[in-house]
């Protein structure tokens, strides 16, 4: 939820990117198939949430707008994670780029549903595909920083195999 | 009814369903009031960010100012640190210089705008690309009361939009090319009026807009001002806008359009102006 806070705060307000690439990439996608691939289905539904609500507070969307793509980009990556090779770099990309390409396109198809006149153009397919790769690139950066801070701040996984010393270790067999 | 609880599945879709639905069918106000305390949660970070800002520029002043301008040349190896200190003072200087004229151009164009007017800090854009809006560091807080509607200009004098939303602390600017920004405004030589509207397709460059319903037998030429009429109360008259890049017919023949390139640069807005009296 922090991750989520803090991404959606710097993609209001650093525009750093802006006047690097011209656009303001949204890597919230990514950071939905992250939960998709890790976490279960209240945390993915709650990510969601939160992530939609803080993005169309701070825009000119309709609250509540950006909530049902993002859940969707989750949900389908939650859905069918038995089946990815989750914790394969190129798996992630493609799950990045998909998703990274599938939620600016709900989103706007939303905001014409619902009546808003958003900035649209050819141009903006140019930015929709350079996201994807964004978010296709973030979707393993964001993998790797979820797994450092669970290994900083969770409890190792238990290991029933492993004993805490190796001579107090019971062997059996001859001799 | 825990065997409905354990299917968690279902329930995480159902409360998302649940709360798009809720959202959308709230009315306008309370839906606006919730989106205004859902922003609300920003502002810590908001604080915290602008602190952090202001302590690494006095940080930099700070170093600058401990520093002996004139080093002692006490060794043989003291001949690159003087080099060194040398360039450290150019690149001051130069910072110095800049920072002269940015405060120099201000001064000098506050003298010219003929309205009283407030400058406030630019702290943050909608996320989206397919809206034009800017966030303010003013709200109902503070003296100078912003309100709905007042126009909003450039250090400079330029037109950059109007304020859309007022917050107790923070506001936002609907921008010019902003599909919800439309204003009249006029060519300036020929007086003839038009109507300033978004581009009708998403340019990269937010400083491309359109000028319609101009008249067929009015001559546009690449290179003109325009200005605002003061028609319709958004704006007050002659606020430069922009310049003239091209004019075509529309294709029922019935008006000229022109696409009009503005004179502020929106993608780098830090300061803006608020004008309360006008």
């Amino acid at each position: 939820m922090i991750g989520a806070y803090l991404l959606v705060f710097l993609q209001s307000h650093w525009q750093g990117p802006r006047l690097w690439l011209g656009f303001q990439p949204d890597l919230t996608p990514a950071l939905l198939v992250c939960a998709g691939l890790r976490l279960g289905a209240g945390q993915v539904s709650t990510a969601a949430m939160l992530t939609g609500l803080w993005l169309d507070s701070l825009s000119a969307n309709p609250l509540g707008l950006s909530v049902l793509p993002l859940f969707i980009a989750g949900w389908a990556v939650f859905s069918f994670r038995e089946f990815i090779l989750r914790d394969e770099l190129v798996a992630q990309f493609y799950l990045g780029i998909a998703a990274g390409a599938a939620v600016p396109l709900l989103q706007v198809w939303l905001l014409q549903l619902v009546g808003s006149n958003p900035l649209l153009g050819w141009q903006m397919g140019v930015w929709c595909l350079v996201n994807a790769l964004l978010c296709g690139v973030a979707v393993p950066v964001f993998d790797r920083m979820a797994k450092l801070l669970d290994r900083w701040f969770s409890h190792p996984a238990h290991d029933p195999n492993r004993w805490p010393n190796e001579n107090r270790q019971i062997v059996r067999g001859k001799n | 009814m825990k065997r409905f609880f354990y299917k968690s599945q279902q329930t995480a879709v159902g409360a998302v369903l649940l709360t798009v639905f809720l959202l959308l069918v709230m009315p306008e106000g309370v839906r606006a009031r919730l989106k205004s305390a859902i922003g609300g949660l920003f502002l810590p970070a908001l604080s915290i960010s602008t602190t952090g800002q202001a302590a690494l520029e006095s940080l930099g002043q700070l170093g600058v100012s401990d520093r002996d301008p004139f080093p002692t040349n006490q060794a043989l190896g003291q001949g690159s640190g003087a080099t060194s200190s040398i360039t450290e003072l150019q690149l001051e200087n130069d910072r110095l210089a800049g920072e002269n004229k940015r405060l120099r151009d201000a001064a000098e164009w506050e003298q010219r705008i003929p309205w009283e007017t407030r400058l406030v800090r630019v702290v943050g854009r909608d996320p989206f690309n397919w809206w034009r809006r800017i966030k303010v560091n003013l709200g109902t807080n503070k003296e100078a009361r912003l309100r709905l509607n007042q126009p909003i200009i450039s250090v400079r004098g330029e037109l950059v939009g109007r304020i859309s939303e007022v917050g107790p602390l923070t506001s936002w600017v609907l921008l010019v090319g902003d599909p919800n920004c439309r204003f009249s405004a006029l060519l300036k030589e020929s007086r003839s009026q038009g109507g300033i509207v978004s581009p009708r397709q998403y340019s990269a460059d937010p400083r491309v807009v359109e000028l319609t319903y101009l008249p067929n037998d009015v001559e546009v030429r690449p290179g003109q001002a325009v200005v605002t009429s003061g028609m319709g109360g958004a704006f007050p008259k002659e606020i430069p806008v922009g310049q003239v890049v091209d004019s075509w017919v529309s294709k029922n023949g019935l008006y000229t359009e022109a696409r009009v390139k503005l004179h502020a640069n929106l993608n780098q807005l830090e300061t803006v102006r608020v004008l309360v009296k006008y």
